[in-house]
């Protein structure tokens, strides 16, 4: 966005490994979704199914693979390079989004709680997700794919920032 | 997160404690077994017949109201109320004991209603808003006060919960009541013009009919219902008047019951808390505390603007129940709304900003774009199936002709603004809404930008507000108001990451 600069720090590398592994796992339910429509349409013998539909039942799956795995395999490269977070001046301003963008700002004097989560996926791969949240659900940012350490101690730090900052007017 | 309310301000005359636990009045007893004879009429009627009209039977029927009668005196007499220290005591010890303490300065707002029976006995129905997110569940009620201890109970809860005076509201310290406007009978013709109610004549022929066919089987008139549901499908035109006469009652029942709920609509400010008192039947008086306002909102829809009124909600944070809790102001000229919020909470001096023209094309093509689509679907339809089809292409071409002027006024809505105390957003056409939010009150800034606005060079900037909906958008601005909008009004939390 053209008058803001990036935020400065990237996520871990290992994040783009969690979201190609969330990616798979989007690919996978999604071709056998259309493989079970697919059969089942083609198999159901209805009068409006025109023959062809019903002969070339493998075509539902295959034109979803051939839609969705570009942006699929694309989604971890385009999201590494476009999310990244900053801490300085006690405001947290953090980028993300894929196909969306999006830009949060949020003054540490206003935020309510600090939470630290990890899914099973990043778990395994030792990343975290921070989730920072005021009073507001649009005020609100959650960062994920945070190096476990880093997101632990930026837990610490924005808590007790936050402790001593806290501005009640909200 | 709780912080301990701060000792300060002067010490204010309170009205002497309350020594001992209350009871509810008495009078509530003549209220309960009314309101559950519905409930056991059906029972009763069903012993009765069942019985054969014996004396037995009348007897277990008596047995049942008795027990009901004996249910209720049992309820009122061991349900108790008391203010302990800084502290409501809400307790029950009809079977198990369960004591509800609601500490007082979690005590937002009290609502005083007097539905209709309430209203004949003199009694009201007390509800304290804490800001509980667990729905009614979580607030407390008393059921059947007497309406002046209702009120005295009222002050005192009001009285306590509110701790801290600000400097710059001078109006939370004790004052006489000030009424800010009382809306005049003549206005509440303008209601049938806000849409509200209007769908109520199908509602209550759908409940009639529904009620007809349920209670026609015990009546015994089920198959008359029935011949008389057949003889009507034979003739579809009756249907059809019967819907028209429908149509045609729309605004007049909408606008009987908008005057039933609206009617006296009162605006006073008392003690640091802004009142809202509304209502014919049930008359509603809501408290909304005036230091936990941060804006208000202004919202007209078309034919609202076309006669040049607007309601008006206020914004506050922790309200449950905002969109009928935190009414401000009902159908009123649009200058009046301008003036009494600004009198109740706060002006906003500055104009609203346009967004760029790029903005337009987008309204007008989500006005437009869908429809036209629909309407190439139904084409090939009618062609190829049935003429049918046609008049559903020419609804959805009428729909998107209808789309360029809502699309054009669509952006004509848009518009953001800042008057260096409170920002402005506005937008929509079929209800336009503007809103209006103190500075401190926000929390942050989200900025959105979907693949299509990013085409266009447009965002979406949303201003968190941690009080009313949560956030406010200003849709479709360009880049530079993206950021430079943000910069202007929290300059610190944005210039450290501009280029």
């Amino acid at each position: 966005m053209g008058p803001l600069r990036d935020p400065a720090h990237r996520l871990s590398p290992k994040a783009r490994r969690l979201w190609a592994l969330e990616s798979v796992i989007g690919f996978v339910l999604l071709v056998g979704g259309a493989i079970l429509v697919g059969h089942w349409v083609g198999g159901s013998g209805w009068s409006w199914v025109p023959g062809w539909m019903a002969e070339y039942e493998w075509l539902l799956p295959v034109l979803v693979a051939v839609a969705a795995g570009p942006f699929l395999a694309a989604e971890p490269f385009v999201r590494y390079t476009v999310h990244r977070w900053e801490l300085s001046g006690d405001v947290v301003y953090a980028r993300s989004g894929f196909l969306t963008r999006e830009w949060v700002f949020v003054p540490v004097s206003r935020i309510q709680t600090v939470d630290k989560a990890q899914g099973w996926l990043e778990r395994l791969l030792g990343l975290a997700t921070l989730e920072i949240r005021t009073a507001s659900h649009a005020g609100s940012s959650t960062i994920k794919g945070l190096d476990y350490q880093v997101a632990a101690g930026l837990a610490e730090q924005l808590a007790h920032r936050a402790e001593q900052l806290r501005d009640d007017a909200t | 997160m709780t912080q301990p309310a701060p000792a300060s301000g002067p010490p204010q005359p309170l009205p002497p404690p309350v020594p001992m636990p209350m009871r509810l009045s008495p009078k509530v007893l003549l209220i309960d077994p009314v309101r559950m004879l519905p409930s056991l009429l059906l029972p009763l009627v069903g012993v009765l017949f069942v019985g054969g009209f014996s004396p037995r039977s009348f007897l277990w029927a008596a047995i049942g109201i008795g027990g009901t009668i004996i249910f209720a005196v049992v309820r009122w007499a061991t349900f108790t109320y008391q203010i302990v220290g800084d502290r409501l005591e809400l307790k029950r010890s009809l079977i198990s004991r369960s004591v509800r303490t609601i500490p007082l300065e979690r005590i937002r707002g009290v609502d005083v209603t007097t539905p209709p029976m309430h209203r004949l006995l003199g009694l009201a129905v007390l509800k304290l808003d804490t800001g509980a997110s667990g729905g009614a569940e979580q607030e407390g009620e008393l059921d059947g006060l007497e309406v002046a201890e209702g009120e005295r109970l009222k002050a005192v809860l009001l009285r306590r919960a509110h701790v801290p005076v600000h400097e710059d509201q001078p109006h939370a310290r004790p004052q006489p009541d000030n009424v800010i406007i009382r809306v005049p009978r003549a206005w509440l013709l303008y209601g049938p013009l806000s849409g509200a109610y209007l769908l109520t004549p199908f509602a209550l022929a759908g409940g009639a009919i529904g009620l007809a066919f349920q209670w026609g089987g015990e009546l015994g008139f089920r198959d008359e219902a029935w011949d008389l549901g057949q003889s009507l499908l034979d003739h579809p035109i009756f249907i059809a008047a019967a819907v028209l006469m429908l149509v045609i009652l729309m605004p007049f029942v909408g606008g009987v019951m908008y005057a039933v709920f609206h009617w006296d609509f009162t605006l006073t400010r008392r003690d640091g808390y802004l009142v809202a008192e509304r209502g014919l039947i049930n008359r509603r008086s809501v408290s909304l505390e005036a230091r936990r306002v941060r804006g208000y909102e202004i919202a007209d829809g078309l034919a609202e603007r076309w006669a040049g009124v607007a309601r008006a909600w206020a914004i506050v944070t922790g309200l449950g129940d905002s969109e009928t809790r935190g009414q401000l102001l009902p159908d009123v000229p649009r200058k009046v709304a301008e003036s009494v919020t600004s009198a109740a909470i706060g002006p906003y001096t500055a104009g609203l900003r346009p967004h760029p023209p790029i903005a337009r094309n987008r309204r007008l093509f989500r006005a437009i774009a869908p429809n036209l689509a629909l309407a190439a679907l139904f084409t090939p339809a009618a062609v190829s199936w049935s003429p049918v089809w046609w008049v559903l292409a020419g609804v959805a071409m009428a729909a998107a002709v209808a789309g360029i002027p809502l699309g054009l006024d669509r952006y004509r809505s848009l518009g953001h603004g800042y008057d260096g105390v409170r920002l402005a957003v506005r937008s929509g056409s079929l209800r336009r809404s503007q809103a209006v939010v103190e500075r401190r009150a926000v929390v942050g800034w989200r900025v959105t930008q979907t693949w299509f606005q990013r085409r266009a060079g447009v965002m979406t900037l949303t201003a968190g507000v941690g009080a009313g909906e949560g956030g406010y958008s200003a849709i479709d601005v360009s880049e530079a108001q993206a950021t430079d909008f943000p910069t202007e009004v929290t300059p610190d939390w944005i210039l450290p990451f501009r280029r």
